[in-house]
């Protein structure tokens, strides 16, 4: 049977024994899961903002809200035809207000004067080659044909934020992976420290008939402790991060590329909650592989 | 209670610790294990609570095989054995109160069980107005005391001390093993490894001596020699 105010206090002792190094490891486990965090918020608020050029779309034609069947023919017969071009979708009004509610999520004041109505179909297309020049030429073609609202460019800027946030990504991501492999040795080791420090209650735990579990918990919770600690630390930060950097990029006016950048309380929770459970992951690898080395017990 | 079946222990490097060894203990009996350094008495007590395992023969513990215990199996085993040390082996930041607690917290035991047994225990070996001190406020008897109090605290069936006097001037001994003999009066098996002669002459007990892992003399109511 296990006592759990024993276990609790266990385990608050070895913190306190051993603050500076669980101090030391709550912070490499915060920072590291901060990057990660950053990573998932960003790449989230650059897919948001650019949702409508992913997967090679580089031009959108937008009809008319009364185009006539025959002019929608006429787009698609375009289209169809057109050697050029690799792909293309349509998206009614009902498609393009869920993609508009998702742009805009959170600002009620402009949900509330939108309806699906006024939102025109379109057609996104994506071109084999996405040269700007081939794109922009071929893009034009549909200018000015019967039903045609306007045709809209991806151009080089959404491209460049794409390009950016992919690399700045990829370099948060690898740089987490790495300080969260730190944190996993960091727990490691302070467990270590903390099981050598109490070789000898160890001893007398195993003489006097205390269970392996018994024994290694305190030590598991030590573990667990400190990355969920490390989690509270990178949550908080990544509350902060999205509404003092990233709702503040969408808010500007004077970079329009980046409005609609943003992210939703469901990502943010979501990505909070992937946070702590990589911070319960990395926490149980590290306290496992720390008890199951440094215990080394057999009975 | 104790049975050890042509029992043979070889630690690394082919040394022979335990060869061979056969004997039979009682329930209720008390056994001084003698012989020189290296003779193999602490083995002898380690592969009682399984500590130890050994390479061939069998050991019975209260009608058990143990060789056959699971791993899981074994913290049951020793909750049923308490267990000595010539260093005393006490946490010295915890008081005697702690310390003896420590024992029956660590098997899980609920909180009112603790108090009513330790309390109990500390007061039948004398150190009641003691409870607060650190083991570094106490003589080596009381340490001992306190061991001793840790190890019979769960009342086990066996005790096993492994030289619980090697530690501790003769007046001092004395008192340990009148303590010791306590215990045994309550039905507790007490298997003994010493060095001091004038202990095991005067006490008259059953003698087991070893001699380079080999069982040379099993005599009731033995003497050193």
């Amino acid at each position: 049977m296990l006592s759990y105010r024993y276990t609790l206090r266990e385990t608050t002792q070895n913190l306190q024994r051993n603050l500076q190094l669980a101090t030391a490891t709550i912070i490499t486990v915060g920072v590291s899961l901060t990057m990660f965090g950053g990573f998932s918020l960003f790449q989230t608020a650059v897919d948001g903002a650019t949702k409508r050029w992913a997967d090679g779309i580089e031009f959108v034609i937008w009809m008319n809200v009364d185009t006539t069947e025959e002019a929608d023919k006429h787009i698609r017969r375009m289209l169809e035809n057109s050697p050029e071009i690799a792909d293309w979708h349509y998206k009614d009004q009902e498609e393009t207000y869920k993609e508009f509610k998702e742009i805009v999520a959170g600002n009620e004041e402009i949900l509330d004067i939108v309806e699906q109505e006024i939102l025109p179909p379109s057609y996104r297309v994506a071109p084999i080659d996405n040269d700007v020049d081939i794109v922009q030429e071929l893009g034009d073609q549909f200018k000015g044909q019967p039903g045609v609202r306007t045709v809209t460019f991806a151009g080089e800027a959404i491209r460049d934020i794409q390009d950016l946030a992919q690399r700045s990504g990829r370099v948060l991501f690898i740089g987490s992976v790495i300080l969260l492999g730190a944190s996993t040795l960091l727990i490691l080791n302070t467990l270590a420290i903390a099981i050598s420090n109490r070789q000898r209650e160890i001893e007398i735990m195993r003489i006097v008939g205390a269970t392996k579990w018994f024994i290694r918990l305190p030590f598991m919770l030590e573990g667990l402790v400190q990355g969920v600690l490390g989690a509270a630390i990178a949550m908080v930060s990544n509350m902060l991060l999205r509404t003092y950097v990233i709702d503040r990029f969408g808010q500007t006016d004077a970079i329009q590329l980046l409005s609609g950048f943003k992210v939703s309380d469901a990502a943010l929770l979501r990505t909070n909650l992937t946070v702590l459970i990589i911070a319960v992951i990395v926490s149980v690898i590290g306290s496992g592989f720390a008890v199951t080395i440094y215990l080394d017990d057999d009975n | 209670m104790i049975r050890f079946e042509n029992v043979t222990k070889v630690y690394k490097g082919d040394v022979v610790a335990l060869r061979g060894a056969s004997v039979d203990i009682s329930k209720g009996e008390f056994v001084f294990l003698v012989g020189p350094s290296g003779s193999g008495k602490s083995t002898f007590i380690r592969l009682i609570n399984r500590e130890n395992i050994a390479e061939h023969g069998r050991i019975f513990v209260a009608g058990r095989d143990i060789g056959d215990l699971n791993s899981w199996k074994v913290p049951y085993l020793r909750r049923n054995i308490g267990y000595i040390f010539q260093d005393f082996k006490l946490l010295h930041k915890k008081t005697v109160w702690e310390n003896v607690a420590f024992a029956l917290e660590v098997i899980g035991k609920p909180r009112h069980v603790v108090r009513h047994q330790v309390s109990a225990i500390i007061d039948l070996v004398g150190l009641s107005h003691k409870q607060d001190r650190f083991p570094n406020e106490l003589s080596g008897g009381e340490q001992q005391r306190v061991s001793i109090a840790r190890a019979f605290v769960n009342r086990p069936l066996i005790l096993l001390a492994d030289e619980p006097t090697g530690n501790l001037d003769p007046k001092t001994s004395v008192e340990i093993m009148r303590l010791l003999e306590r215990i045994n009066d309550t039905g507790t098996t007490v298997v003994m490894a010493t060095h001091d002669s004038s202990i095991v002459n005067r006490m008259r007990q059953r003698v087991v001596e070893l001699n380079r892992g080999m069982i040379t003399r099993d005599q009731a109511r033995g003497v050193y020699q």
